[in-house]
């Protein structure tokens, strides 16, 4: 009898060699692959994709050192599969012999037994020769960043970008976010405790919890029927925030996948009137879905929010959630592809598209009413500075910068406009909020 | 010590029913060290001597990494199966395949030893599994028959070519 074990491997390098060749997101790549493995092999499959993605920098320094001369076009699979090789040897506890043998296997199932030789080669190599002691050659090597990206940090956060770096490399933990209609996060973290479930809460997010381990979200008491829902604690802030002014006629305008929707509405229970309003119709379909689940209502529009004559009615809103499409520069410890697949170009392209939609939705708030910007980026461009330059141009809008609770004052940095949260402090994702207010005249 | 040639499917000869042993000698037993040695350099978690061409009851599994647990298995025999287990199944004669197959969980077997004693063993997971797997190979079985009939047939064309290209390469 073979080894099983050698299809999770080449099924990895064919999802890591669609991101990194043909530059698919890693979501995708993966569910269009994971199909043709066991449910079984299906964990290994995406430690082992994440995990290479995580370290592609120093795994493409090792690659170029053991490859004498570069593979050819064709063959360009068999490098990833070889980064997933030594990612296995480096990264995981899965045994060396076990390791290699498979990673060789592989190599048999992608159709290309004549290159088996070389990946065994390679790594075998790898070990005699520890070349993971030789230190780095390069930045990008060193941080697992691409140089560019580097550099943003290293301007925008110039005592903290190392470990901004370091954070985006972790694993993420799962947090949950209990729907507060129905429970309490303490009540609901007793439940999870019957189960062997441990859990922690975070002052000043009052509905989040922090699971010790990630579960399937089958394990979890009520997430059928929505007593729960799978969102970062740093989302968690931005619905209380926004409706802490007792607003009651609010617009999420760029609301897809629909997590601040849900939370809009479990916080604000029958007293918020909510629209809900994104451009793309397959992810309006998941707010949908979202709603369903937890058994609540809104007005669901597919429009670009920035063209109001195309979906509005004409009647202002007291409190606006935008949370702006952006480079998601603080969720890469949950995409380690962006890395890869964003550009230095798209940064200015999407500050030009942040500061656009603020300025198109501004009309569309009351007096006196509130706006609260959120982005899940680190990065100053999409967020100060789209803010300073909205503030230095809108003579009726104000920041209202008293937080909505002080237990959270120390999750967030002072910005010049706004507060950001940098990812893997107390565990949470990167993200940006700034609220503003419309001036009465 | 050698290591041995493994047939490869649809070599007619891997449906051949196998025989009991008769005596286990020194002759045996070396035969079996080169087993070892053709299974962990394939590499392999388990080996039926029908695989290398010999037509006796006689299989050989080890299921770890190290390769810390051989097992022989002479003339062996199931005495209890229980449970249903469903895992992908590769074999050293159908190179590059893996399929769901669903096999007993759980088994015990009676067998002789590499000394020639009557033993009995439980065993359970993929060293079940592999025990299962190698036994089939005795009677002439392989994992592809537990497919469809157009599953098969597609890996056998494909192995089929798979060596017309290999041998073709030889030639020049």
């Amino acid at each position: 009898m073979a080894v099983a074990g050698a299809k999770v491997r080449a099924v990895a390098a064919e999802v890591l060699d669609a991101v990194i060749s043909n530059g698919e997101s890693l979501d995708t790549a993966i569910a269009s692959h994971e199909v043709r493995i066991s449910p079984d092999d299906r964990s290994l499959l995406r430690m082992l994709c994440y995990g290479a993605l995580r370290r592609h920098w120093t795994l493409q320094g090792w690659v170029a050192q053991l490859l004498e001369r570069p593979l050819q076009r064709k063959d360009r699979v068999i490098n990833a599969l070889l980064r997933i090789g030594l990612y296995q040897l480096n990264d995981t506890r899965i045994p060396d012999h076990a390791a290699v043998s498979q990673t060789v296997e592989a190599a048999r199932l992608l159709r290309r037994p004549k290159l088996a030789g070389l990946i065994n080669a390679c790594l075998r190599r790898f070990q005699r020769d520890n070349l993971a002691d030789i230190s780095p050659a390069t930045e990008e090597a060193r941080w697992n960043h691409p140089q560019w990206l580097i550099e943003m940090f290293r301007r925008d956060w110039p005592d903290d970008w190392e470990a901004i770096l370091c954070a985006n490399n972790e694993r993420a933990p799962m947090w949950l976010r209990v729907n507060s209609s129905r429970h309490d996060a303490v009540s609901y973290r007793a439940q999870l405790g019957d189960l062997a479930i441990p859990a922690e809460t975070l002052a000043g997010v009052p509905d989040a919890l922090r699971l010790a381990e990630p579960r399937g979200v089958d394990e979890l008491p009520g997430f059928a029927e929505g007593d729960v829902s799978v969102q970062d604690a740093a989302a968690q802030i931005g619905a209380r925030w926004l409706l802490g002014s007792k607003a009651t006629r609010v617009l999420d305008a760029c609301a897809a996948p629909g997590g601040k929707t849900g939370h809009l509405l479990e916080v604000g229970g029958e007293e918020i009137a909510l629209t809900a309003v994104d451009s793309d119709a397959s992810r309006v379909e998941s707010i949908r879905g979202n709603l369903a689940r937890i058994g609540r209502s809104a007005t669901i529009i597919v429009a670009d929010a920035s063209k109001q004559s195309e979906w509005w009615d004409g009647q202002a809103f007291d409190g606006i959630l935008l949370d702006a499409p952006c480079s998601a520069t603080g969720v890469i410890r949950r995409h380690p592809d962006i890395k890869l697949l964003r550009r230095a170009s798209d940064i200015e392209r999407l500050s030009d598209l942040q500061s656009g939609l603020l300025e198109a939705l501004w009309p569309l708030l009351l007096p006196g009413g509130r706006l609260l910007y959120a982005t899940c980026s680190t990065l100053s461009a999409e967020n100060e500075a789209v803010l300073g330059r909205f503030l230095a141009s809108h003579d009726d809008a104000v920041e209202d910068d008293v937080l909505p609770n002080n237990n959270i004052r120390d999750l967030m940095r002072r910005r010049a406009c706004g507060y950001q949260i940098l990812p893997g402090t107390a565990g949470l994702d990167g993200f940006y909020y700034a609220c503003l207010e419309k001036k009465v005249s | 010590m050698a290591k041995l040639k493994i047939l490869e499917f649809p070599d007619p000869r891997l449906r051949t029913k196998a025989t009991p042993v008769e005596v286990v000698d020194d002759n045996l037993r070396a035969f079996i060290g080169d087993m070892f040695e053709t299974m962990y350099a394939a590499p392999g978690i388990g080996l039926a001597a029908t695989q290398v061409d010999l037509h006796k009851r006689l299989l050989i599994t080890d299921v770890t990494a190290d390769k810390s647990e051989p097992h022989v298995l002479i003339n062996p025999e199931i005495l209890e199966r229980d449970g249903v287990t469903i895992s992908d199944e590769g074999c050293l004669s159908v190179p590059g395949y893996y399929e769901e197959v669903e096999r007993a969980e759980h088994i015990r077997v009676r067998f002789i030893d590499r000394q020639g004693e009557a033993q009995e063993m439980e065993a359970e997971g993929l060293l079940a599994i592999c025990i299962q797997h190698e036994m089939d190979h005795l009677d002439g079985k392989l994992f592809v028959d537990y497919l469809s009939e157009a599953k098969r047939q597609r890996i056998r064309k494909k192995l089929l070519k798979e060596r017309r290209h290999q041998s073709a390469a030889v030639v020049l």
